[in-house]
């Protein structure tokens, strides 16, 4: 740009005479939706419930395991509290008629080995796979975990924060986890947040409850007391702020 | 450099002015019936207008005027390596009123008015420019995408200002200036994103009240007049 043009642009744009910069305040706001067909895989200790011990590893295998990548987009699927959640390469989708099929192998120290088929199809972009690991040698049956009860709905917005980029905001698609802050119960499935929202019927108001989500391979948790209809709720995200 | 020449260009030329003037100045002329046209150049861009004397020491100016403006990488987001397209529009036709408050000093004009802005506004689009990477995926500019930021001054605006040198030429010619403001619409702003960006809309409100008060649109223009 010559001189000139720059100074008639510095003098009709510049001198339109305001006092605050038009960017001052303003956040990069970046979606975490990349991967579109996702599956969480949930590993729980089927005696008691509790998260997969920290031991734990989990493998893709099968022709399409290439095209597998945990939802921050990285190859490398590691367990978190039990949870990771893997989806298929953005450039690669099921059909009606071809749904991606893969196999899930878990191995824990003093379990047994378990595998599961994780299928990808056209109408489900989302999906939840329990797995119960049983001791090697144990009979007990696993636990059951009952629903929980139902409340009146409460609409959840997340906002992720990258502790070292203020200029940057996350508004993140992930599944979320959930529990009364005063329970020793393990986490339950909650929902899956779209675009940072969530609404859900299962809390109840006067609770207060820890929300819990996983991500990268590192777990994420906020907690709030429920007494309205809607909150905005922070959680520190910084395996999403590597842009 | 080129700017300080203009200054001085301007100068010269103003004070050139001032000496025909002066040296023609022995009986105030009247404005009351004189006609003439004008093309322009300034900050609101290119325009023309047609003036008419009123009364003796009052003249109507109405034209338009219009600045099509294009520009690249003129913006940046702090922290955030990005390349931007900058367009701006303003288009307008005004009324303009010309008093000359002192009889033996006809070179020194107020000016006051209105102008229509039937386009006022500036849009951004910031593309990032880095080889975005999420996690182990390399992702397309698609998939990405961008953020545009939008203002809209359209409207109503009044015009308040001075001028140099005579609205009529004695002869067939002159060159006279005009220093002023338009104080325009309060902006309407917003963001919108596409791709991963998508998500910018909610910056809106923050945007907005940034914005709002970019309301003064400066004039620095040179007129060149044709006697009718």
């Amino acid at each position: 740009m010559d001189t000139l043009r720059k100074t008639r642009w510095l003098l009709v744009m510049l001198t339109l005479a305001a006092c605050k910069k038009p960017t001052e305040n303003i956040k990069i706001v970046i979606d975490t939706d990349v991967i579109k067909y996702t599956a969480l895989i949930n590993v729980t200790d089927g005696q008691n419930g509790s998260p997969a011990p920290a031991a734990t590893t989990i493998a893709i295998t099968g022709t399409a395991a290439n095209d597998i990548f945990e939802l921050s987009g990285k190859k490398d699927i590691k367990l978190s509290s039990g949870i990771v959640t893997i989806g298929l390469r953005p450039t690669v989708a099921p059909t009606t008629n071809q749904p991606i099929t893969v196999t899930a192998e878990i191995n824990a120290p003093g379990y047994n080995r378990e595998t599961r088929q994780v299928t990808f199809r056209a109408e489900t972009k989302q999906q939840v796979i329990n797995i119960q690991l049983t001791k090697t040698g144990s009979t007990a049956p696993p636990v059951v975990t009952p629903p929980p009860p139902v409340f009146n709905n409460v609409s959840l917005t997340f906002t992720g924060r990258c502790p070292n980029r203020t200029d940057l905001e996350i508004r993140p698609s992930v599944y979320v986890y959930f529990k009364k802050s005063d329970s020793n119960a393990a986490f339950q499935y909650l929902g899956y947040m779209d675009k940072g929202n969530i609404s859900t019927n299962l809390l109840e108001q006067g609770g207060t409850y820890d929300f819990q989500i996983v991500y990268g391979a590192e777990t994420y948790k906020v907690s709030q007391k429920i007494d309205q209809t809607s909150y905005n709720l922070t959680l520190d995200m910084p395996a999403a702020c590597n842009f | 450099m080129y700017f300080r020449r203009s200054i001085v260009l301007l100068l010269a030329i103003l004070l050139r002015c001032y000496q025909v003037n002066a040296q023609n100045n022995n009986q105030p002329p009247s404005l009351l019936g004189q006609k003439s046209i004008l093309l322009n150049v300034g900050t609101q861009g290119v325009g023309a207008e047609f003036a008419y004397g009123v009364l003796p020491n009052l003249a109507l100016r109405g034209g338009l005027n219009f600045i099509p403006f294009k520009a690249h990488n003129v913006f940046k987001i702090s922290g955030f390596n990005s390349t931007s397209n900058l367009s701006a529009d303003f288009y307008n036709v005004h009324a303009l009123a010309d008093y000359v408050p002192v009889k033996t000093a006809s070179w020194f004009r107020l000016v006051g008015g209105f102008a229509y802005f039937f386009k006022a506004k500036g849009d951004i689009r910031v593309i990032p420019s880095d080889d975005y990477k999420y996690g182990d995926l390399v992702l397309t500019e698609d998939q990405i995408g961008y953020v545009d930021l939008n203002v809209n001054w359209k409207g109503l605006a009044p015009y308040l200002g001075v001028a140099f040198a005579n609205t009529f030429p004695r002869n067939k010619f002159n060159v006279s200036f005009d220093l002023g403001t338009y104080y325009l619409n309060k902006p309407k702003a917003d963001i919108t994103g596409t791709g991963l960006l998508e998500g910018n809309s909610s910056q809106t409100p923050q945007f907005q009240s940034n914005i709002k008060d970019y309301r003064w649109l400066p004039i620095v223009q040179i007129n060149f007049s044709y006697k009718l």
